[in-house]
């Protein structure tokens, strides 16, 4: 069984991965940080960043567990303003 | 009257500001935060600005009923520009009517510390000789106190 899920890359993480948007299937019971685990060992240029992620438009604790259809997302600290 | 905006035109500082004016303020205290060309030595050509949107619009909106609990005040607004803005056009405008000004000045500061520390929005400096997605340096996970 598997949990297929959406991640989301924004600015500097989406000129490391070189991408926007990435479908991604997890074994099933993964939480939001082991999926963001996965996703930084499969794009190590990510590691130098300092990252955050979100669950379906929220921060993350990381121990939320995934379902299929969530939206994970990756970026760096934030700069607006 | 609160708003909550991202929008790719350029921003109309004083209709943002007008909108929240409401009878019973006296005051509206409006920052307008725009593109700065020097940042120490370098100069910058042009920022482009990119959110996580439906989030960026969730965040700024928490922001706004964080401040309406925290200070004597009526009525916000933000708007955060995004895509390429030029040298000083306005990047974000933050307005915030009260009955008095003291709360909408507190708040008005308050509000765009914390905008500028939560919301997924991120900036790109563009030089002559290359561009940097400037990241933050706080953790939105630590809440700062009003």
């Amino acid at each position: 069984m598997s949990v297929d899920i959406k991640v989301l890359f924004f600015g500097a993480t989406a000129a490391e991965v070189g991408q926007r948007v990435l479908e991604l299937s997890l074994p099933q019971n993964s939480t939001a940080a082991s999926g963001f685990e996965v996703i930084v060992d499969q794009f190590p240029r990510l590691k130098r960043h300092k990252l955050l992620h979100a669950l379906n438009q929220h921060y993350a604790a990381g121990d939320e567990v995934l379902r299929d259809g969530d939206e994970l997302a990756i970026f760096t600290a934030v700069s607006g303003g | 009257m609160d708003f909550a905006e991202l929008t790719t035109d350029l921003i109309d500082i004083g209709a943002a500001s007008r909108r929240v004016v409401p009878p019973e303020c006296g005051a509206t205290v409006t920052l307008d935060g725009y593109v700065r060309q020097f940042t120490g030595e370098r100069e910058t050509l042009y920022l482009v600005y990119e959110a996580h949107e439906p989030m960026a619009l969730k965040e700024m909106q928490k922001l706004i009923d964080q401040a309406k609990q925290d200070f004597a005040i009526s009525h916000v607004g933000i708007v955060h520009r995004l895509g390429k803005l030029e040298i000083g056009e306005t990047s974000v405008v933050i307005s915030v009517a009260a009955p008095h000004r003291k709360a909408a000045f507190a708040a008005c500061e308050w509000l765009i510390r914390e905008l500028k520390r939560t919301v997924p929005i991120w900036k790109k400096e563009v030089y002559s000789d290359g561009e940097v997605w400037v990241e933050g340096e706080a953790d939105p996970g630590q809440a700062t106190t009003t």
